[in-house]
């Protein structure tokens, strides 16, 4: 799907409401100032993932969004595996960087996945006024690329590019670093472009 | 992209995508996906498939991402190219199931390499090698010159040869 200038514009917007009640509730979680960058709109082939996903051990929390829009595509959150022991470490009052990961970072990661990306959704929906929700999360810890790889796979049988909406959330106290993935369908976007529309029209 | 021992970069196959010749190539986080490897000894070259997912339905705009089309892709490109059919073999890394969570249907890694070896069979090229399945994802770089020796790193970070 082609999307024109305010099409990408407003649905960065969207990206930026959603990404910053994300960002609140981390920043309630680890009571910590977070930063977050403007969203990105990217259109990228699904050969050139692995310019955006590499191979390095990351943790991926992966939420099907249910809802009106169901099946609507998947919210994904990445974090690099040393942000994500960093995040554990500091919810559980650990310091120890040097250890794998156990089922207590996992069970902590799908929890904080969970409330961020419920608040993600939850404030883009109501925007457009619809409902959106998580579904219960799935995680793996492994290869960036391996792991997204597997997401795209599951709506990217028609199509050849993927839409990919991304905002990174920072916290420098803790250095920590993660990402916030948006990949609907192609149907999804298309309901979510009319949507916007009628909030502001910005089809050409 | 991965650096090979003699220094020489290998070429990156991404998903969907197919490469054929004697140079290096490589694919990196491989989960559900799978990747084709056929290899000529005779003529030290070959190619590798990115496959995605198992059913093309028809589609024919980007066959290295289906296994019911990568694979007589890249066994027609390697024939036109001079290769012997009865040189060509196969070796097959991939298809983890990355999340727990998804099973049954969902489990597309496991459908992958079903898929794969139903079309080889077809084409009647031998696997020589596969390292599949499992729960982890897997980087692979395959050397044409080197008797096809695929070397597989694992997420945990062991380095296995097939």
């Amino acid at each position: 799907m082609e999307l024109n200038a305010k099409q990408l514009d407003a649905m960065k917007e969207l990206g930026n409401i959603g990404a910053s009640h994300a960002a609140t509730s981390l920043s309630t979680m680890l009571m910590c100032e977070i930063d977050m960058t403007v969203p990105e709109a990217l259109v990228i082939d699904i050969a050139d993932i692995s310019d955006y996903f590499g191979d390095e051990i990351s943790a991926l929390v992966v939420f099907e969004i249910q809802g009106e829009l169901h099946p609507g595509g998947y919210v994904v959150l990445h974090l690099p595996k040393s942000s994500a022991i960093r995040l554990t470490n500091t919810m559980l009052g650990s310091t120890d960087m040097e250890r794998e990961f156990n089922e207590m970072d996992e069970s902590a990661l799908l929890e904080v996945g969970n409330i961020m990306v419920s608040q993600f959704l939850d404030a883009t929906a109501t925007l457009l006024g619809i409902v959106m929700l998580p579904s219960p999360p799935a995680i793996a810890i492994d290869m960036a690329h391996a792991a997204f790889a597997n997401v795209v796979s599951m709506i990217a049988g028609d199509i050849n590019e993927i839409i990919l909406f991304r905002t990174e959330l920072t916290s420098s106290l803790h250095d920590i670093e993660s990402t916030i993935v948006m990949l609907p369908y192609d149907d999804t976007l298309g309901e979510i472009l009319d949507l916007l529309d009628k909030l502001v029209s910005i089809k050409d | 992209m991965a650096e090979n021992p003699t220094g020489e970069k290998a070429v990156n196959v991404g998903i969907g995508e197919y490469h054929v010749g004697s140079f290096h190539m490589t694919s990196i986080g491989l989960g559900s996906c799978v990747a084709v490897v056929l290899h000529d000894n005779k003529k030290a070259k070959g190619g590798v498939a990115h496959v995605m997912l198992p059913d093309s339905n028809g589609k024919t705009d980007r066959p290295g991402k289906f296994a019911d089309t990568a694979i007589p892709v890249l066994f027609n490109e390697l024939v036109g190219q001079g290769s012997n059919k009865r040189d060509i073999v196969a070796k097959i890394a991939g298809g983890s199931s990355m999340f727990k969570q998804f099973k049954g249907n969902l489990d597309i890694g496991g459908r992958n390499v079903e898929a794969i070896k139903i079309a080889l069979e077809k084409c009647h090229i031998t696997l020589a090698a596969e390292d599949v399945g499992g729960n982890s994802g897997r980087s692979i770089t395959y050397n044409p010159s080197n008797n096809g020796i695929i070397t597989i790193r694992r997420a945990d970070g062991t380095c296995i040869e097939i």
